[in-house]
């Protein structure tokens, strides 16, 4: 299980957002001593760092930089200053994401989840069980057969891929095909999810998607 | 300064010379002095006289004609007293002088005012921060407990972060200060941002997004254009026309100094008594008071915002068919960030 550290100090958003990672199969841990933020980091090890600009003691981009100097975990700087010089300040100090408060959670996690993506996965090519999955190319293929995809139904089947053996609702399909801009409406998404089935069952995987009827999609 | 009217001003030392003269000569004549001495002495104390006046005029000239010139060349006619040479003459001393303490009293003021308006700007933008922090909360509680909650909630949420938003960009948009940064902007990237806000409106609205934006880049402060496309499409989403099937569209034109940014829907468009005003500050128009809920607020601000990155933007709308918002931006060199 991946972890992740939560650089925050508002109580509210501390429990918020530990519920939010832990429902999305993340170890969420909460930064407790501000006054000896790098200790507790190395202790702690994550995988990757939300991090809050204005906490106690120290300034969030000042303790980027000191992060920076010893270790290359990810970091998304997560704050409510809404402004340009902010942001390529945080960028240009090593931060890997900025995000401004308030933030749609689905969006906070598909950055998170594509921050992983590129640091094991950088040829991006995935496995279901037996097929490879290109997302790229738009392409699965199974013993030399190849299935061709077109964009959205490659984005919904990576989506339902990477959250393998849960349920994924429409509105997270929906917010990660607008995150690639593909910017449709619930009957397109109803369309492209059947024809997609049609496709998997063409390829001899019957019930690979499953519908649970008010929640969303699961790819068993 | 004009010598005539300089003239009719002394008119009252030009009547005690006079007299004074005739009293001289007066008793000139009563010692019988000859008539030579008589004429010597009346041209030294004419011309002494005259001396004195024309000094005196060409002393005040100098002063006031500049003071005058730089009035009405300066821009900021309160820096005047910088441009001019102290007077050598006594009046123009005092004068000089109670100009200096005028100009200092003023600028106290003035300095004042600007302390306080900038602790409020300071305190405006330190509590839209801490504002942030429980809208932040609230849509995460309400993502979390899903199902639980209704949608209603988080489109109330998000009306919330809108207004303060807006309040937000307007004490920027007001303020003197440069807080914007300008670099290269990916248009695709600020309107996918601007989309996924909206989405659940569009959504809701089933509008049609379309946008027809290859990798265009612009020169611009990304946030600050995201509340402005913000504002346009918001509007646009507020003013949907029920009997057709809505559509917001996005395309680009270009030419070789300028990249413009279309900003089409197909909504009930605005009456064209109200086109030329829709900029205008609080201006709500037929619009606003038949859907109510317009504070006439939101495209004041965003042509300030406009104004100041140096874009500009115009409107055009046909009543129950499309309005239209385009967006320009120069392609210049100055403004690019150097590496």
């Amino acid at each position: 299980m991946k972890k992740i550290l939560i650089i925050e100090d508002d109580k509210n958003m501390q429990i918020e957002l530990v519920k939010l990672l832990s429902l999305a199969g993340y170890e969420a841990l909460v930064l407790q001593d501000f006054s000896h933020s790098l200790e507790e980091i190395r202790k702690i090890n994550p995988d990757l760092i939300l991090l809050d600009i204005q906490i106690p003691e120290m300034n969030g981009e000042l303790l980027l930089q000191s992060i920076r100097k010893e270790s290359s975990v990810p970091v998304i700087m997560v704050t409510s200053r809404n402004n340009e010089m902010d942001e390529v300040l945080s960028i240009s100090y090593g931060a890997d994401d900025y995000i401004v408060k308030p933030y749609n959670p689905t969006i906070l996690l598909l950055r998170i989840a594509n921050i992983f993506k590129r640091m094991e996965n950088p040829l991006n090519i995935l496995t279901y069980d037996d097929i490879k999955v290109y997302p790229s190319k738009g392409i699965l293929e199974k013993d030399g057969k190849i299935l061709d995809l077109t964009k959205n139904e490659m984005i919904i089947f990576a989506c339902l891929l990477h959250h393998r053996g849960n349920i994924v609702s429409r509105d997270e399909l929906m917010t990660e095909l607008w995150n690639n801009e593909e910017y449709i409406n619930e009957n397109a998404l109803t369309v492209n999810i059947s024809r997609l089935r049609a496709k998997l069952i063409e390829f001899g995987m019957e019930d690979a998607i499953t519908t649970r009827k008010g929640q969303g999609y699961k790819l068993v | 300064m004009k010598f005539g009217k300089y003239i009719k001003d002394k008119g009252l030392e030009i009547f005690w010379f006079l007299l004074s003269y005739f009293f001289i000569l007066l008793m000139l004549l009563a010692f019988k002095v000859n008539g030579e001495v008589l004429l010597g002495i009346s041209v030294v104390f004419v011309l002494l006289f005259f001396s004195l006046l024309l000094t005196g005029y060409l002393k005040r000239r100098n002063f006031y004609t500049s003071l005058i010139q730089n009035v009405k060349g300066l821009d900021k006619k309160y820096l005047v007293l910088e441009m001019l040479n102290k007077p050598n003459f006594y009046d123009g001393e005092l004068f000089y002088e109670i100009l200096y303490e005028i100009n200092k009293s003023m600028n106290e003021t003035i300095k004042q005012y600007e302390y306080s308006l900038n602790d409020f700007k300071e305190y405006v933008e330190l509590w839209i921060h801490e504002i942030k922090l429980p809208i932040a909360s609230l849509t995460l509680m309400e993502h979390n407990q899903k199902g639980k909650m209704v949608e209603r909630y988080a489109e109330q949420v998000r009306r919330i972060d809108d207004y303060v938003d807006q309040i937000l960009y307007f004490v920027r948009s007001e303020n003197a200060e440069k807080d914007y940064l300008i670099k290269e902007t990916n248009l695709q990237q600020v309107i996918k941002q601007v989309a996924l806000k909206n989405k659940d409106d569009l959504l809701a609205h089933d509008i049609q997004f379309i946008v027809d934006v290859q990798d265009e880049v612009v020169l611009t402060d990304a946030k600050w254009l995201e509340f402005i496309i913000n504002q346009i499409v918001s509007n646009s989403i507020k003013y949907v026309r029920s009997d057709v099937s809505s559509v917001i569209k996005f395309t680009v034109s270009k030419t070789k100094t300028q990249t413009s940014l279309h900003i089409y829907d197909n909504g009930i468009g605005i009456p064209l008594n109200d086109i030329h005003r829709v900029f205008e500050k609080t201006f709500t128009g037929e619009n606003g008071r038949k859907r109510g809920k317009s504070t006439g607020m939101g495209l004041y601000i965003v042509k300030r915002l406009c104004e100041k990155l140096g874009h500009k933007i115009t409107l055009s709308s046909v009543v129950n068919q499309y309005t239209e918002v385009v967006l320009t931006f120069a392609l210049n060199d100055f403004y690019k960030m150097k590496d």
